[in-house]
């Protein structure tokens, strides 16, 4: 008589939707999951290991590789655990400046999730939007440090060239556009039903599960746990700025979504605030150019656009680091996608890899 | 009684060659011979077109210029590509069903190209008048799910035979719904016969008479052709490209054809059962009023296309048996309802 | 009213399909670079530099290649200075490290070679071609 068996789809390193060079060994039972497990490593490129035979100051381009989306973050990251192994404290207006450039580059990584995340559903439409809304933050980009991607702008000590007038009147005017452009992807897809029905329950993850697996950043907000380093460290001005932070309630993909898109919404809010309370000084500490701290080591954790991006510093007294460790948010976050896709669909599993929002160069590292 | 230009042609040609020839028969034989080789040169030019056509118009939803490198405006954009698929080398897989394999290209694209024989393009100009015309339609176009589900299976490949699944699921599932819409019409017409039902609406377009059956056939037509938002079938960001995944070069060009001949196929097919057909207004010939129609038709399918994300397979299954299935019995029996009252009222 | 949403999309598809578009008629016209953009290749200023080096120890990956010759009066004289910008980051630390600003960057995006060989280049020569060509 006739019977069915499972087999096992490779969902292979070259694949139109799996954000970069992510191997997944699905296994099908007809079109439902019983198992998928991520395979990585495809573009590692041993950073960690090249940081140990370069400077502090030549360390930190290679940063800006790691999540090449939101490089200012990863800069930022880097720099301010090497401040706090030196003992370096960086001036008011550089920490102004890189509060705004770091928020302006979660919008536009978020605008890379939107429109990966319509790519993966089907509708090219939306890809093409949003990244044309991501193209005038890189063009902000552009104008105050001369790189679109990787922009090697945050420095050990500050920043390394004054933000100037046109830069901030031109982010001006781009937060001035956010709403219109955020209730431009409300009425083509959050309202669309197509859209809602694919995103609405499926892939669900509950707090405890999200906990256990030690995910962060929007993926566990939209399960219900408010966790934001922003508000807990306070680290920087975080701690004079007034936000809110979006919590979701059942952690299917819908909630991922319209979480990431309520952030865009805080972070426009966080950069007026700066720009309004911006003051006058100088942007760059009194950094030897020869760095050497002393011995020890140093962890310090930042705010990602897709969780907790941890750096650990140990410091051996001379101008290099002797041992750096990163704690990548998507590599930790990616190992919960056995747990989701169990018992979905195999549509909902590629939604599944978009709404995790993960960047293979920040999981191979 | 016919006076469509062409109708009008045809006849004069007729003229000219009978005492040529002297044979009545040879001289509708050669007639037959020229009307095949119009109808499939239409369908080369619709994928000519539709090549150029489609990227313009999903450009121009996407805020961008499309193709413009090639001719000016980009217009011999559709020869290029031909020319690259014709050059292209033919990669055969290891451990495919040779003949299956080979043979399912072809059985697609017969479908699709033969349809258009039943197609009334203008006043007395349709190539095979039967009086089962819209049944026989249906039933060639049908054909073409086994094809799906051959490339599916024969091409030794996972996401292929995925593909081929959903296919026969998809397809077969949303003939229902679309034959029973399409029988309203037929009971207001009184006969399956194509020019018939044309000739049915010289008052008083379908669309205003059938509104509900008008929304089922646009529905099941973009799922019959695999079109966005139903285009599970060659998903592209799940299963590559289903049943296509293993073609290259020629015969992928005839799948392509095949998709572009349906995409032409539901335009004519909409701007005939429901806006009139090749009637219109006189200022302008029947002829143009349907090539008009045809393209608006295509033009709205190619915008619901580009706007909106995919559905999932178990969503449009549900979809259609429980929601469109009921609907289409529904608009029957009003349909039926409405004859009756209409007929007591007279 | 189930379908509401399609419909608001579409018209915004509409709208667009109207609109004005963001791509340019590449490469009619092009694009112009903001001040401080960083790419294509280095513009090495002969009279400024003094030949020190420091620009190559501070490259992350040794993109640098530097030959300077002492002659008997100790000065020092330039016999080139080599860029494979298949190796460079673009990160700019060779340009911060100079004291004397005699780096710039010609910000010619269209960098790109046929041949990976091409992607060598001397900077010093390229200088010259600049004041052979300006006089």
């Amino acid at each position: 008589m006739a019977t069915t068996e499972k087999f096992v789809l490779n969902m292979g390193p070259q694949h139109p939707s799996t954000h970069g060079v992510l191997q997944v060994q699905v296994e099908l039972d007809g079109e439902n999951i019983v198992g998928a497990k991520p395979v990585m490593g495809y573009l590692h490129r041993g950073i960690e290991k090249l940081m140990e035979s370069r400077t502090y100051q030549q360390c930190v381009p290679f940063t800006d590789r790691l999540d090449y989306v939101s490089s200012m973050n990863n800069n930022l990251g880097f720099c301010m655990a090497v401040e706090k192994l030196a003992g370096i404290e960086v001036p008011e207006r550089a920490q102004y400046i890189r509060t705004i450039c770091c928020e302006l580059n979660r919008i536009a990584s978020h605008h890379v999730f939107i429109g990966s995340l319509t790519n993966d559903l089907g509708s090219a439409t939306g890809m093409i939007y949003a990244f044309r809304d991501r193209e005038k933050i890189l063009d902000l980009f552009n104008i105050i440090c001369g790189a679109r991607m990787t922009c090697h702008y945050i420095r050990i000590g500050g920043v390394i060239a004054d933000a100037q007038d046109e830069f901030l009147q031109k982010t001006e005017e781009f937060i001035n556009y956010v709403p219109e452009m955020l209730d431009e992807y409300d009425r083509l897809f959050t309202g669309n039903e197509i859209f809602q029905k694919r995103m609405q329950g499926t892939s669900i993850i509950s707090k405890e599960d999200a906990l256990r697996f030690g995910m962060s950043g929007p993926n566990i907000r939209a399960s219900g746990w408010d966790y934001d380093i922003r508000k807990i460290d306070k680290y920087g001005i975080y701690g004079k700025l007034d936000f809110d932070i979006p919590v979701g309630k059942t952690g299917d993909n819908w909630d991922r979504y319209i979480i990431r898109l309520q952030e865009i919404v805080e972070s426009a809010k966080i950069i007026r605030q700066c720009l309004d309370n911006m003051p006058e000084g100088p942007f760059m500490a009194k950094v030897p150019k020869m760095l050497k701290p002393p011995k020890g080591d140093a962890y310090h954790r930042v705010e990602n656009t897709r969780g907790e991006l941890g750096f650990y510093v140990v410091s051996d007294g001379t101008n290099k680091p002797y041992r750096v460790h990163i704690r990548r948010p998507s590599f930790i976050n990616l190992q919960a996608l056995d747990h989701m896709c169990k018992g979905m669909v195999l549509a909902d599993a590629v939604t599944a890899f978009a709404t995790i929002d993960p960047l293979m160069g920040e999981v191979d590292c | 009684m016919h006076n469509g230009i062409l109708y009008l042609a045809g006849q004069s040609l007729k003229e000219l060659m009978l005492p040529i020839i002297g044979s009545e028969l040879i001289v509708n034989l050669i007639m037959t011979l020229i009307c095949i080789g119009i109808l499939f040169m239409l369908v080369a030019v619709s994928a000519l077109v539709f090549t150029l056509g489609e990227r313009k118009v999903c450009a121009w939803i996407q805020v961008r210029i499309g193709p413009n490198r090639v001719g000016p405006w980009g217009l011999l954009q559709s020869t290029a590509d031909m020319l690259k698929l014709l050059t292209k080398e033919d990669i055969i897989p290891h451990g495919v069903d040779r003949w299956m394999w080979a043979l399912s290209p072809i059985l697609i694209f017969i479908p699709a190209a033969m349809v258009y024989a039943l197609y009334p393009f203008d006043d007395g100009v349709i190539f095979a008048d039967v009086n089962i015309g819209l049944f026989l339609l249906i039933a060639i176009s049908s054909q073409s799910v086994l094809p799906f589900l051959m490339g599916g299976y024969a091409s030794n490949s996972k996401y292929a035979m995925l593909g081929g699944m959903r296919t026969v699921a998809q397809m077969l599932s949303y003939e229902v719904p679309m034959v029973i819409a399409l029988m309203g019409i037929v009971m207001i017409t009184g006969s399956l016969k194509m020019s018939a039902i044309v000739e049915a609406q010289s008052n008083i377009w379908f669309i205003f008479l059938q509104p509900i059956a008008f929304l089922i056939f646009m529905v099941t037509c973009l799922v019959e052709s695999n079109r966005p938002p139903f285009n599970m079938v060659e998903g592209e960001s799940e299963i590559i490209a289903g049943p296509f995944t293993e073609y290259t070069g020629m015969r992928w060009a005839l799948f392509f054809l095949a998709e572009f001949a349906n995409l032409l196929s539901i335009g004519i097919l909409t701007a005939t059962l429901f806006l009139g057909g090749w009637q219109g207004p006189d200022f302008l010939p029947g002829q143009l009023w349907f090539w008009i129609k045809a393209f608006l038709m295509v033009l709205i399918y190619q915008w619901i296309g580009w706007t909106f994300p995919r559905t999932r397979m178990d969503t449009i299954l549900s979809f259609g048996w429980k929601v469109l299935l009921p609907l289409a019995l529904v608009n029957l029996l009003l349909t039926g309802f409405g004859i009756y009252i209409f007929k007591w009222l007279l | 009213m189930w379908g509401k949403g399609l419909v608001t999309g579409l018209k915004v598809t509409w709208g667009h399909f109207f609109g004005k578009k963001e791509t340019v008629y590449y490469p009619e016209e092009k694009l112009p670079m903001t001040e401080r953009f960083r790419g294509g290749h280095l513009m090495l200023d002969v009279e400024k530099c003094i030949g020190c080096k420091v620009c190559a120890m501070n490259c992350p990956n040794a993109a640098l290649k530097l030959t300077v010759e002492m002659d008997e009066n100790k000065k020092r004289h330039m016999i080139s200075y080599v860029h494979d910008i298949g190796r460079c980051m673009y990160c700019d630390l060779c340009i911060e490290a100079c004291n004397f600003k005699a780096l710039k960057w010609d910000q010619n995006y269209e960098a790109a070679t046929y041949f990976k060989e091409d992607l060598i280049y001397d900077a010093v020569e390229e200088a010259k071609n600049r004041r052979d060509g300006n006089e």
